[in-house]
């Protein structure tokens, strides 16, 4: 029997029952659906986290920081040898030291403070930044440019600059106050900073790690210290001369011998390849418990074959008397499962990216401003990713289930005897 | 063989059909007379014995061989035995196309044989939208579809009226006479026995009378 023949005879089988063959199909859609849409969104998670902390956080930068590394999350796993809480203080003028160790180019503090900006009588909690404006725009000098008005060049004046979701979701312009609780004096007392609005940044969307985020409140270093009253940093940015692995390496171990190992040192190279094994992890084990649903399908596959075989044993006969051979009967079978397997795993497919666009439209909408210390997770962009890889493999794996569950009940319907068969009521 | 228990349908036949021949095999109930059929017609392998077609023992053959051997001979069944979702043209091209020949010469030939067994105006029908008489002769015609070495035949007429019947038998001689088709057919119809050019009777699994015409 021809090929095309045998695809036609099943492709007839298959119409004869549509309910039953769309149950079985809808089976594998769900499960190759899952897959993908898991996948692509996790896919493109990594793609948008990997690009932000890229331009976010430079590659040949480091971050020092007190203690347990910082802000939380990854940045503790990141750190390259961590440091004991012992009072250890890090201060400001902690850069010149720094400053002196081979290839630093140059590094900046930055002090970071919870608080909120009063504006028309309204507060709004926000993360205080300290930092040297012209540093800070030297060493991210693609994410750190004013939108409107001017980032100040006199750290002497009171400015503050905002990230631009600061001023979407709030208005924020002119005259404003910034404040936040001293809790070191007896009763807290609440400190105010009045300064003016010079700068809007322009939108840099979703994660920064140490860099400016779209809902941080800027203002000069200077005046950060008297308003914070403190003279300690929480951070300190190192920008390299290069970002040879060699280089971060030393450059780590010299500043953690210079403090007496009392600071930990963070690289963004370390992230990216924490980040990244973190992700295959999380990939990995959405795609086993999507796997999961697809396996289910296949047992649906082979308890359809199996009744189709049971209500088909006549005309298997039939076929057989016929002429057909053992091998025919079994590839008519396989193919009928097939042909469901790939329909729906097309479909699946199909379905598994636009369920993956809309969660990724469900959560553009979303986002919060968090008085988080250093990370800061703004409105999330996440493009879906559909590599071909993974399309391929969906399609195979879906092909695949459906194949091997029809291989039992396919062999079996091929072993039946014509006389049997055809005597079968 | 039927379930589990093993019956010894067949005791000792010994009977040869020449091409070109019109065989009855007449016969109550459990005489045998299908068990015989269904090893004349490569359905069955004897467990005993020998069953030679064209010089070839069956019982030797794989199940490759049999299917092989079965598109050279032609079987019609009592109940027909269509597929209820091809129409009577998809029917007769189905045997053809186990065989293996292109679609364009299948259709031509299944046109041919349908205009044969006189259903050529019938041929985009489903085998529900058809007659008892009128499924039988679109079996017939499948059944000649790979111009089998011999037709075989279990109870051709019985499961239709009796003017259909004499219209197939008609067709069944016609096809023996004209044609040269060689027909080994079962039947209780001593009116259809009496046609065929041999009559074969049989009585607990052996060949008790034999009359040529």
């Amino acid at each position: 029997m021809k090929a095309q023949d045998i695809l036609s005879y099943s492709f007839g089988a298959i119409r004869l029952r549509k309910l039953r063959a769309g149950l079985t199909t809808l089976g594998v859609v769900i499960g190759i659906a899952a897959i993908v849409a898991l996948l692509s969104i996790t896919q493109g998670l990594q793609a948008t986290i990997t690009r932000q902390l890229q331009t976010g956080f430079a590659t040949n930068t480091l971050i020092v920081s007190t203690g347990g590394g910082f802000g939380g999350g990854f940045g503790s796993n990141a750190e390259i040898g961590s440091a004991a809480d012992s009072g250890f203080k890090l201060l400001i003028n902690a850069t010149q030291t720094i400053n002196n160790i081979t290839n630093v180019e140059m590094s900046m503090a930055i002090i970071q403070r919870a608080g909120w900006i009063r504006f028309n009588g309204t507060d709004h909690i926000l993360t205080i930044v300290g930092v040297d404006f012209a540093d800070y725009a030297s060493i991210y000098s693609s994410i750190f440019v004013a939108e409107s008005g001017v980032i100040p060049s006199d750290p002497e004046d009171e400015t503050i600059v905002i990230g631009k979701r600061v001023s979407d979701l709030y208005n924020v312009s002119g005259t404003v106050e910034v404040l936040w609780t001293n809790a070191t004096t007896l009763p807290p007392r609440n400190e105010t900073y009045t300064g003016d609005v010079t700068a809007v940044l322009k939108e840099i969307g979703g994660f920064s790690v140490g860099g400016p985020s779209d809902s941080g409140v800027y203002i000069p270093i200077s005046q950060a210290q008297s308003f914070f009253g403190t003279e300690e940093c929480n951070t300190i940015i190192v920008r390299l001369r290069n970002d040879d692995t060699a280089t971060i390496e030393s450059v780590s171990k010299a500043i953690k011998e210079a403090f007496s190992d009392q600071v930990s040192v963070t690289s963004a190279t370390a992230v990216l390849t924490i980040l990244s094994s973190v992700f295959s992890i999380i990939q990995l084990f959405l795609a086993g418990i999507a796997a999961i649903s697809l396996l289910v399908a296949g047992i649906g596959i082979m308890n359809i074959m199996i009744v189709s075989l049971m209500e088909r044993t006549r005309e298997i006969g039939i076929l057989k008397a016929l002429g057909m051979k053992n091998r025919t009967v079994l590839l008519v079978f396989l193919c009928e499962s097939v042909v469901v397997g790939l329909i729906g795993a097309v479909i699946g497919i199909a379905s598994g990216w636009a369920l993956a666009n809309i969660v990724a439209i469900v959560f553009r909408g979303g986002g919060v401003i968090m008085g988080n210390q250093a990370a800061t997770a703004g409105g999330m962009t996440i493009t879906p990713l559909l590599t071909p890889t993974v399309a391929t493999l969906a399609l195979i794996f879906g092909v695949g289930v459906s194949a091997i569950f029809a291989l039992y009940p396919a062999w079996r319907a091929s072993k039946l005897k014509p006389v049997e068969a055809l005597r079968y009521e | 063989m039927l379930g589990k228990v093993p019956v010894q349908a067949l005791r000792g036949i010994n009977l040869k059909v020449e091409s070109g021949d019109f065989l009855s095999i007449l016969g109550a109930s459990g005489s045998g007379k299908s068990t015989l059929l269904n090893l004349i017609g490569a359905l069955d392998k004897a467990t005993e014995g020998k069953m030679l077609i064209e010089g070839t023992d069956v019982s030797t053959l794989n199940d490759n061989q049999l299917a092989d051997l079965r598109r050279r001979i032609g079987f019609v069944f009592q109940f027909f035995n269509l597929i209820p979702r091809f129409t009577a043209r998809e029917n007769v091209e189905l045997s053809m196309a186990i065989a293996g020949l292109s679609r364009s010469d299948r259709r031509k030939r299944a046109e041919e044989l349908l205009e044969t067994v006189g259903l050529r105006e019938r041929m985009n029908h489903k085998p529900t939208e058809l007659s008892g008489g009128e499924q039988q002769r679109v079996a017939i015609a499948r059944a000649l579809a790979n111009n089998p070495k011999f037709l075989v035949m279990d109870e051709p007429t019985g499961n239709i009226d009796s003017k259909t019947a004499k219209e197939i038998i008609c067709l069944i001689k016609k096809l023996n006479e004209k044609k040269a088709v060689t027909i080994i057919m079962v039947t209780h119809d001593q009116h259809l026995a009496s046609q065929s050019k041999r009559i074969v009777q049989m009585s607990d699994g052996l060949i008790t009378k034999e009359i040529v015409s």
